[in-house]
């Protein structure tokens, strides 16, 4: 963990410490963590296992099976393009290799320099407008691969 | 002069379609007022912008900036009542939407919010659940379960802590409506879920809300807020409250015990049942886990009676249902009819038709785990039984229509490897059977299918559909299997 994380961590983690008869809430805990640092390293986890007086593998269980928590830092801005049905049934996959192209980045992973990181997800709930890209928590509907460059151009 | 009243939706789609960029252009505008309100579901015709006019609201469609003088000058407009999507429709749950601003407590009151609650508070718990009963309305999230018997259970659940839950977990792709109710009308869940504590006795309760409806989450605790201050949260003899708590993207997370395993901040993993939530549900106590849009229909049944919601539909589907059509039609959006109607009736009626330049192939009915449907089959009621008996599910409502672009055998992949990401990993059948489907399925794309790669996929559906703990292994299969029953030839083509 990086020193620069640490009192936001320990912070963070003061707020979530179960109070009797609350019982401790390991999601909730991640959530929170991701929500002040941006990510949850997983060099944090015996600290906030400690906390919650959880073991290691319960917080290790937990930061593993949700895909919306992440163990690694994301770009300055995260592009989410909807794989949904009707984002697929609209060529959504045109799209996400438009951004591919246009950031030369992987699905998945940060661009050089930290700008965008690049996911995919399953759906945006967004389906009458598709296909969808979420920029950060902004929504961008009917999205045709050539908007692509404008689209991200104010996200720097 | 007094500024021009506009009227532009808040909705999440409204934004993503240009809503916003309208506000943040128009900000400045002295001579208009702007409204943010929910949104009509009329999706095709966003961003769409209202004003009132001597015979009610008109609207303009598909607005650009530049449009501005003509709206303010009343040039050009479309009454409401004579837009066809929307008059064709019977709207009940979704009857305040595109008119009123979500987080007004007065305009949701005006409109006749709360009266179910009131109603409620009259009856005993026990009449809270008659009323239900002869309302035979049925959950709206997927599985169908008469409403009233789990209330029931609940009720008669001898516990001192009870809860109820909203699953708005809503992760069937091509579905949205739980969303718009909870940006665009987020009292009416408010209401709902206070009629449900006070028949089964609980004294808390939780909306387990998506990761990605980051702007449903908010709505929802600026509405919770303003209950609170304004006494709404504390029934008569006791107190209750509510929390928003957050999902991290996990599709079965939709399942209820899933569910509630997450809310407790564990892995959303699938439970075993017996024992149901109603009986052991949240910290072991009785818990009711409905959809945020069987909570939103229960305010009606309150206070029109349950008689009245039963006069809607068809015999076994009662009330209305929230379709949300979606994929390559020419008008996507949210529509609110009784059951009955056909798919055709809906495709042609209300989503217009295909999409400019493109030709039908298939409409899927009920998210990732429901079945397709080819032109042939289109004449089927929208109810639960027409689908039962036709082996699909209705779902939550999801409708998507693909085109002829659409590759089968690249949706049967797609659809398989969904499963393999989304699985729990509780039970075999759904953890390694979608995987080897999802192998199956890519030997086949290809080319290096065989002639037994098809039937060893139709003996693994089987499988899974035989054995699975959930939804989710259950109904993965029917989807790939459908798209083979009704497109063979793409399958045997790509064999080797």
């Amino acid at each position: 963990m990086t020193t620069r994380h640490r009192p936001r961590l320990a912070e963070t983690l003061e707020t979530c410490r179960p109070v009797p008869p609350a019982k401790p809430n390991i999601l909730k805990t991640l959530l929170a963590v991701q929500s002040a640092l941006g990510h949850v390293q997983a060099s944090a986890i015996p600290q906030i296992a400690q906390v919650l007086g959880v073991t290691d593998a319960q917080v290790a269980g937990v930061l593993s099976y949700y895909s919306d928590l992440r163990t690694q830092s994301p770009g300055r801005h995260l592009i989410r393009v909807c794989m949904g049905e009707s984002c697929t049934a609209n060529h959504g996959g045109r799209v996400l290799r438009a951004i591919q192209d246009h950031v030369r980045v992987a699905v998945g992973d940060r661009t050089p320099g930290g700008r965008f990181t690049v996911e995919q997800m399953s759906c945006a709930g967004n389906c009458a407008v598709s296909p969808t890209v979420m920029i950060d928590e902004d929504p961008h509907g009917r999205v045709a691969p050539s908007d692509v460059p404008s689209l991200l151009e104010p996200y720097r | 002069m007094k500024p021009t009243r506009l009227y532009i939706s808040n909705d999440t789609s409204s934004r993503a379609a240009g809503a916003g960029q309208l506000a943040d252009a128009w900000i400045d505008r002295s001579e208009i007022q702007l409204i943010r309100t929910s949104s009509r579901g009329a999706f095709f015709l966003e961003p769409m912008v209202e004003r009132d006019m001597p015979n009610g609201r008109e609207a303009w469609f598909n607005v650009l900036p530049n449009d501005l003088p003509r709206i303010v000058g009343g040039v050009g407009g479309t009454p409401i009542a004579e837009i066809p999507f929307l008059q064709q429709q019977a709207r009940f749950t979704f009857a305040n939407f595109g008119i009123t601003e979500p987080l007004a407590l007065d305009e949701y009151q005006a409109r006749g919010g709360l009266k179910g609650l009131a109603a409620a508070q009259i009856l005993s718990p026990e009449a809270i659940v008659e009323a239900l009963r002869i309302s035979r309305l049925r959950g709206r999230g997927g599985a169908a379960f008469p409403v009233w018997k789990k209330w029931q259970a609940a009720q008669q659940a001898g516990s001192e802590q009870k809860y109820v839950v909203a699953n708005a977990d809503e992760g069937d792709a091509g579905t949205y409506c739980d969303r718009m109710i909870m940006e665009g009308d987020p009292f009416r869940l408010i209401e709902g879920m206070m009629i449900c504590a006070r028949a089964i006795g609980a004294t808390r309760g939780y909306i387990y809300c998506r990761y990605e409806y980051p702007a449903a989450a908010r709505a929802m605790r600026f509405a919770i807020q303003k209950a609170r201050e304004a006494d709404l949260l504390d029934c008569d003899d006791y107190p209750f409250d509510l929390e928003v708590v957050i999902g991290a993207g996990s599709y079965v997370c939709g399942e209820e015990t899933a569910l509630l395993e997450s809310l407790e901040g564990r892995r959303g993993v699938v439970l075993a049942k017996p024992p149901y939530p109603a009986e052991s549900g949240l910290y072991g106590k009785p818990t009711i886990v409905s959809n945020v849009l069987t909570f939103a229909t229960i305010p009606n049944i309150l206070a029109n009676g349950g008689a009245w919601h039963a006069s809607l539909g068809t015999e076994g589907s009662r009330g209305t249902m929230a379709l949300q059509i979606g994929g390559r039609v020419k008008q996507p959006g949210l529509v609110e009819v009784p059951f009955g109607l056909t798919l055709h009736d809906v495709l042609d009626r209300f989503g217009g038709g295909m999409a400019p330049g493109s030709r039908f192939k298939a409409v899927q009915v009920g998210g990732p785990l429901g079945s397709l449907f080819p032109e042939s089959q289109l004449d089927i009621p929208i109810c639960y039984d027409a689908f039962a008996e036709a082996g699909a599910i209705l779902g939550h409502g999801g409708i998507v229509v693909y085109d002829d672009e659409t590759n089968m055998v690249e949706l049967a992949r797609h659809f398989m490897a969904f499963t393999a990401d989304e699985s729990c990993g509780k039970c075999t059948p759904c953890r390694i059977g979608s995987v080897r489907g999802r192998e199956i399925l890519e030997r086949v794309q290809a080319g290096e299918g065989t002639a037994e790669s098809l039937d060893l996929l139709k003996d693994l559906g089987e499988t899974m559909k035989a054995t699975s703990l959930c939804a989710l292994g259950g109904r993965a299969p029917y989807p790939v299997l459908t798209a083979i029953e009704h497109f063979p030839g793409e399958f045997v083509r790509r064999q080797g």
